[in-house]
């Protein structure tokens, strides 16, 4: 399957130049090496969105997919898997989405450890809803909903996912679309839950792509499977914009851990190709 | 032959499961048992009580005048013995003090037992059994079977001994055809079970938790899954996921978590995926009185989530037409791409029901998938009865759901156009479930006479148990509320004198839905919302008041 066939025939209603172009080109082309690879089949790949900007992506993505609510990204992609095991689950939020509204979801996710991938289109703002601040706003940021400025410092999904038991956690950049879908590849292929936070300014309302410019590495010298130096690697950059940050980009962390669907015995196939032999007798017995 | 018997004690001294016991030994000997549960929110201490009505002749609630009191503490002796019959007596341990007691020396049977004290159940079913004349081998053989586990041969033990002092003052007839005994609950979950569901998932709630616990002690053996999960947001929209990838799902909670759940009962609206919810009500508003009974949710289940759509909302009123309206809730749901509710509450929910049969519905628990989806296949199709033939993801096409309104391939648009054409194809199904729902008995009527009681769900029992005592009554249940069986209520209602509406909640709901509907308003309403079910006296005495 090439990259094309994954395109779709709508109108892309991105604001021209938005770094989520980065991120459906990164995807696209990370699916298609990986059907081409053989390591997933293009008919199995299933796709859930929250509500905002990174959410359109459902309308642009030519696979099977299921365009939620706003915050529960996370659960539908954990239904999705344990109704069929075999099909590959991507979930796309956006720091509101998947920090604010869907945050509890998220923490048990990176617990349960389900065979996903989660991408978070994180532009450190509400975008859709015109500009107000999210989890992840830097303090100081001003919106119209928060005109004093933001008065708490923002929430570290990394360090987050780390602490909470994801077994793959990275961080990319939309516009650094070759590294980021190196990332999504590995993420798609590791067997577990796969978490992806992706830097993604906001052209209208939190650009903070020059600042990003200057700031951003990649990682390296890194040991993945080591959870302190991941840990003390997800501390480096704290989601503000302080001059003297470096934010790395990379996989931070990576283990190996039993997944939800391997520790229960049902889930084996698809159900729907479970057949079913109803025994009402059987089941009345014990109420006599 | 007609005993109503209360047992009564501190919460974690076990009487629910003495009078399960007693009521599935009555059942074994052919008689009828209704068995209700009245316990507070707390886990050891307190008060917990059961009543168990037994008779020759089918029973359905129970009474408030008990023949015997069987009390694991002075509490019990306190609060209830005002209620004993006359010639009713109490039984318990020698340390209680009470009139016409039938005490025994419960210590130091457990001191020689050196037995724990949960043992002193087993000395008062034996003692009480005996009363009654029954056969030791016989009850010894039926603890052996309810009773399993490290304990059994403590338990047999203790029974003979409380059996061995009591002396045989009745005897029992052996009625023949053994009864089934099953809780509401139950019935719900082997509905469940015989609609072929393969994911169950819940966070615990009183009075629903019952169905999660009934199910995940299954899954093994029926090879289904049971799940918990962080909360109930997560549970419907993790289940309207698992729907959409192909799973038979269902969902379990009540008032509280039923609200939350209610953003997502709108996306099973609009991406028109099979869900069943089963809604167990229970005293309100939020916290209310958690382990208490009531039937305030019925408005809310009809409306609950933004926007307009179909849906299916059924009462069963007892635990046989628990298993028969789940299967339906599942086939409707599945056939028709909607949202089925069952609502229930913690009388029908927790109460123990007898029968002669268990019947299981006829109806198919096919998933109605497409076993060869079209290349161009579209998820939301157009067509005449407004179910577009469902596809799976991994099947071959691409397969969408959405949250957002969208054209017939399921992407998005904002135009008027399909706004319209997608609203009105969603709404088509109504016409072809209301005739679907026609065939499956959307109400029930009981008795005879010009006169008219009308309720839903568990005020069932007590309304037929009242009949008898009524002259000139009969009772109309209504079992689906939505799609309202409009024309059968107006039939029943115009052609009778007094229309009186039985409900268990402070306003009246189904009245108001029968006002919307139909345009006729019951002023005659005998309310309850004291947190207690009915029982016939509330009924009878109200009416004959009334006149």
């Amino acid at each position: 399957m090439s990259i094309k066939d994954f395109n779709t025939k709508e109108e892309i209603t991105w604001c021209p130049g938005c770094p989520n172009f980065g991120i459906l080109q990164a995807v696209k082309n990370a699916l298609s090496d990986l059907v081409k690879e053989k390591r997933i089949k293009a008919k199995d790949i299933a796709i859930a969105s929250g509500i905002g900007c990174h959410a359109k992506i459902f309308d642009y993505l030519n696979v099977n997919g299921f365009y939620g609510l706003h915050g529960r990204v996370l659960p539908l992609c954990f239904g999705m898997k344990i109704a069929n095991p075999e099909l590959t689950v991507i979930g796309f939020g956006g720091d509101g989405d998947t920090y604010a509204e869907g945050v509890s979801h998220f923490i048990h996710n990176c617990r349960y450890n389900t065979d996903m991938t989660m991408l978070v289109h994180n532009n450190k703002a509400f975008a859709l809803t015109t500009g107000q601040a999210t989890p992840t706003s830097e303090k100081g940021f001003v919106g119209r909903s928060t005109p004093l400025g933001v008065k708490e410092k923002p929430l570290n999904p990394i360090a987050l996912a780390i602490v909470n038991g994801a077994t793959f956690v990275a961080r990319g950049y939309a516009l650094d679309i070759n590294h980021l879908k190196g990332i999504i590849k590995e993420a798609i292929k590791h067997k577990g839950f796969s978490f992806i936070d992706i830097l993604q300014p906001c052209l209208v309302f939190n650009n903070f792509s020059p600042y990003l410019k200057k700031h951003i590495c990649r990682l390296r010298n890194h040991n993945v499977s080591d959870f302190k130096q991941a840990f003390s690697k997800s501390m480096e950059w704290d989601y503000s914009f302080e001059k003297k940050a470096k934010i790395p980009i990379g996989i931070f962390y990576k283990i190996k851990r039993p997944t939800f669907e391997d520790q229960w015995p049902q889930l084996k196939k698809p159900w729907y190709r479970v057949k079913r032999k109803i025994n009402f007798k059987k089941t009345i017995k014990a109420f006599k | 032959m007609e005993k109503t018997i209360l047992i009564g004690g501190r919460a974690g001294q076990g009487t629910a499961v003495t009078s399960h016991f007693i009521g599935k030994v009555f059942c074994a000997l052919g008689y009828y048992v209704f068995n209700y549960r009245d316990y507070p929110s707390l886990i050891r201490g307190g008060h917990n009580f059961n009543v168990l009505r037994i008779s020759d002749k089918p029973v359905y609630s129970h009474r408030d005048r008990y023949d015997i009191i069987m009390a694991f503490d002075q509490k019990t002796v306190n609060l209830h013995q005002k209620s004993l019959k006359k010639q009713g007596f109490i039984l318990g341990g020698t340390d209680l003090k009470a009139k016409r007691l039938h005490s025994i020396a419960i210590e130091t049977i457990l001191k020689e037992l050196k037995a724990p004290q949960i043992i002193e159940n087993d000395i008062l079913i034996g003692w009480f059994f005996k009363y009654f004349g029954v056969d030791k081998k016989f009850l010894l053989k039926e603890a052996g079977e309810v009773f399993k586990g490290k304990k059994i041969g403590l338990i047999k033990k203790a029974i003979q001994i409380g059996y061995d002092l009591s002396e045989k003052k009745e005897r029992l007839k052996n009625r023949g055809k053994k009864k089934y005994f099953i809780s509401g609950s139950q019935g719900i979950g082997v509905g469940a079970l015989n609609s072929g569901i393969d994911i169950y998932i819940a966070y615990p709630m009183t009075p629903a938790t019952p169905v999660l616990h009934f199910l995940a002690g299954k899954q093994l053996k029926d090879n289904i899954l049971v799940l918990q999960l962080e909360n109930e947001i997560s549970v419907i929209n993790s289940a309207l996921g698992a729907s959409f990838a192909g799973a038979k799902t269902m969902v379990g909670t009540s008032g509280g978590g039923f609200a939350l759940m209610t953003e997502a009962m709108s996306l099973a609206g609009i991406s028109e995926l099979p869900l069943v919810v089963y809604l167990a009500q229970r005293t309100g508003p939020a916290t209310g009185v958690p382990t208490y009974t009531a039937q305030s949710d019925l408005k809310f289940a009809v409306n609950a989530g933004h926007g307009e759509f179909p849906r299916i909302v059924v009462a069963p009123g007892d635990s046989q037409e628990a298993i028969l309206r789940t299967q339906e809730a599942f086939y409707l749901s599945s056939k028709y791409r909607t949202l089925s509710i069952i609502i229930s509450d913690k009388h029908g929910a927790e109460s123990d029901y007898s029968f002669n049969e268990l019947k299981a519905s006829p109806l198919t628990n096919q998933k109605f998938i497409l076993k060869n989806p079209p290349k161009n296949y579209k998820s939301y199709k157009i067509t005449k009865n407004g179910v577009s033939p469902r596809a799976l993801p991994g099947q071959g096409p691409v397969v969408r759901a959405t949250s957002y309104e969208h054209n017939e391939y399921g992407n998005t648009i904002e135009d008027a156009k399909w706004t319209i054409k997608m609203n009105d194809k969603r709404f088509k199904k109504v016409r072809y479930l209301e005739k679907e729902i026609s065939k499956l008995n959307p109400v029930s009527i009981y008795g005879k006479g010009k006169n008219l009681i009308i309720g839903w769900g568990s005020t069932k029992g007590a309304i037929l148990d009242s009949l008898p005592e009524l002259k000139d009554f009969r009772f109309l249940q209504v079992s689906y509320i939505s799609p309202f069986p409009k024309k059968v209520i107006e039939n029943e209602i115009k052609k009778s004198k007094r229309v009186i509406l039985v409900e268990n909640n402070a306003t009246g709901l189904l009245g108001d839905i029968i006002a919307e509907q139909i345009g006729y308003i019951i002023k005659d309403k005998i309310l309850k919302y004291d947190a207690r079910p009915f029982i016939p006296d509330n009924i009878i005495s109200k009416i004959k008041r009334k006149k």
